[in-house]
């Protein structure tokens, strides 16, 4: 499956933002397997292309195509199915179950369609350093420790197409490279792409094509 | 996708449940309200049940007979209604229609043949059609023809059967006496006799009389009676309200008499039946009104659970299949409560038949199927309904 974006204008940005953008307002395609950064200063819609790409939001003139079919018309099970099994997503606030722990948080995810089996969590767990936080709530792990899980619950299902939106803000490099790892490793056990979207180029990130938003 | 291995236990704990009591109230109210609705629909097939024959109701009408009240005063009158009277009767607002009771001015012999030796002499009378509750095709009779269609009353019947064991003469059904072949003997002023075969076509509890066709009658008055046409001592009249205050005024004014038993089962059984309709109204609200309840519940549930059922849904988790998951965990529940209603239903509706009809085999001690069909039916809605709400609300996140 392939993801096309055929004219997206978000109905809320500024006109000069969108004319110096290689996304909004052009037609691009992402294909399976591809490795992408999209680089994004604060303020040009980075988190909304995210939004739009998962589905979540529809204040956007254009189409965004998965295959065939517009993303603005799925219903809301064919979405879900997308959702659990073609299009995995870290978010930028992470979205957690704050007061579940983290091996119940990760675990919901890997119950609705399982690419691993649940020994797997520990594994992924274990290199990214928070194997002693899995039986604590989320809520009180620190931001850091947050995104490893929201990265880590991300790898549970299969997926052609992986979003990250500023996956390793609150990582120090060492672990920003251990992420970085574990998730190219991930996607290439798919034949998945990455899209990649941050304030600037992730280093460890062996990207084929930077796009500017 | 392998979302169908998850059951509502792993989901279960993201649902934020809540107050208790509210739920318990709405099922304490489901299973009253749902006990109510049978028993009372169960009580209307009842009522319907064990007055059914004996409604003189023809379509919303009251049929009643009417006869001048014979005194110590006016016994050596004529206490027949005149032209005159019957008009008067018809111009009155509170009674649609009237007919006079029409008897033979000859003498009439009945004997039931062989089998039965019994033999008897014999009124009869003819009223218009329309005012007999019992009327069958084949009560015709025109000159020529040899059988005398006979319609008897229920009352009669009864009276023979009373006294039939006494006389030797053997008991009879309302379905056998059709089959009873009567001769019926016609005397002429000069004492010559005409035989007609008479079949008693059907029984009347209307009107207590041995009713043949008025064709028959108005023949056979003529033929062999030997005055002129005599004025009815009975009339019958038709009203939609037997017990309206103008009939009764009227026929005290009058010095009339009505015969009134007949329709005291009618009104017993329709002031029965608004009763039993009226409670069931009220069930049908207590329904309702825990349905209602419990959809409030529901929507605090959820309302409640919302941040964590977003998150799921945002996950991947279909809203279809988790409406699904959700309404199916109620399925069991709203089996138990229309269950239990329904075998509070049965225990009445068995010790109602013990005890208060005393085993009496006119109803079954078992719920009818239309109530079993209903509790079906109430399950079924309850199910569907719930799964509508929890769909609605959840596709609403």
């Amino acid at each position: 499956m392939n993801i096309t974006l055929k004219n997206i204008v978000p109905q809320f940005l500024e006109k000069e933002k969108i004319q110096r953008s290689q996304i909004w307002g052009q037609e691009h395609t992402f294909r399976k397997g591809e490795m992408i950064q999209i680089v994004a200063p604060s303020g040009s819609g980075k988190t909304s292309l995210v939004h739009f790409l998962y589905g979540l939001r529809k204040d956007y003139t254009g189409d965004i195509l998965l295959g065939e079919k517009k993303l603005k018309s799925l219903t809301p099970p064919v979405l879900a199915a997308i959702r659990a099994d073609d299009v995995s997503i870290i978010f930028q606030d992470l979205r957690l179950f704050k007061d579940f722990s983290t091996q119940q948080n990760i675990e919901i995810k890997r119950l609705l369609s399982a690419f691993h089996n649940t020994s797997k969590i520990n594994e992924m767990a274990e290199r990214l350093g928070i194997a002693n936080k899995l039986t604590q709530n989320a809520g009180t792990c620190s931001y850091g420790e947050q995104q490893r899980i929201a990265i880590i619950r991300a790898l549970q299902q299969p997926f052609d197409f992986i979003i990250m939106d500023e996956p390793f803000s609150h990582l120090d490099e060492n672990n920003r490279e251990k992420a970085m790892q574990l998730i190219e490793e991930e996607a290439k056990a798919r034949g998945a792409a990455i899209i990649l979207a941050d304030l600037k180029p992730i280093e460890f990130f062996n990207a084929e094509h930077i796009i500017h938003l | 996708m392998t979302v169908n291995n998850i059951s509502f236990k792993t989901i279960a704990v993201f649902f934020n449940t809540g107050n208790k009591s509210s739920r318990l109230f709405s099922y304490a109210g489901l299973a009253v309200g749902v006990l109510l609705l049978l028993c009372c629909v169960q009580m209307y097939i009842n009522i319907n049940e064990l007055l059914k024959d004996r409604n003189p109701h023809k379509n919303g009408y009251d049929f009643l007979s009417v006869t001048k009240t014979i005194t110590n005063d006016n016994m050596g009158n004529d206490n027949r209604f005149t032209n005159a009277d019957i008009e008067d009767l018809k111009k009155q607002s509170f009674i649609t229609d009237a007919a006079p009771l029409l008897s033979n001015q000859f003498r009439a012999k009945a004997s039931a043949g062989d089998i039965i030796p019994f033999s008897t002499d014999l009124f009869l009378e003819s009223v218009k059609n329309e005012f007999i509750d019992t009327l069958p095709p084949s009560f015709k009779w025109q000159p020529g023809q040899q059988d005398v269609p006979i319609i008897f009353s229920a009352d009669f019947l009864e009276m023979y059967n009373v006294f039939a064991p006494a006389q030797g003469l053997p008991q009879l059904s309302e379905s056998s006496i059709g089959a009873v072949n009567i001769v019926l003997e016609c005397y002429s002023p000069d004492g010559s006799v005409t035989n007609f075969r008479g079949h008693i076509v059907a029984v009347s509890d209307r009107i207590n009389s041995v009713i043949v066709p008025q064709t028959f009658l108005e023949w056979g008055n003529k033929t062999f009676g030997n005055r002129p046409p005599q004025a009815a001592a009975r009339v019958y009249i038709k009203t939609t309200d037997a017990n309206s205050a103008g009939l009764q005024n009227y026929i005290q004014q009058k010095n009339y008499h009505l015969n009134k038993d007949k329709t005291k089962f009618g009104r017993i059984k329709s002031t029965l039946q608004a009763i039993v309709a009226g409670l069931g109204g009220l069930a049908v609200l207590v329904v309702l009104l825990s349905v209602l309840l419990f959809s409030f519940y529901l929507q605090l549930m959820v309302s409640r659970s919302k941040d964590n059922l977003q998150l799921l849904l945002t996950l991947g988790y279909s809203p279809l299949w988790l409406s699904k998951t959700v309404a199916k965990k109620w399925i069991p529940v709203y089996a138990i409560i229309i269950l239990l209603a329904f075998a509070g239903t049965a225990l009445f509706q068995y010790s109602f038949q013990k005890n208060f009809i005393a085993g009496q085999d006119v109803l079954s001690p078992y719920p009818h199927f239309f109530v079993i069909a209903l509790a079906a039916i109430l399950f079924l809605l309850c199910v569907v309904a719930n799964y509508r709400l929890i769909k609605k609300l959840l596709y609403k996140l």
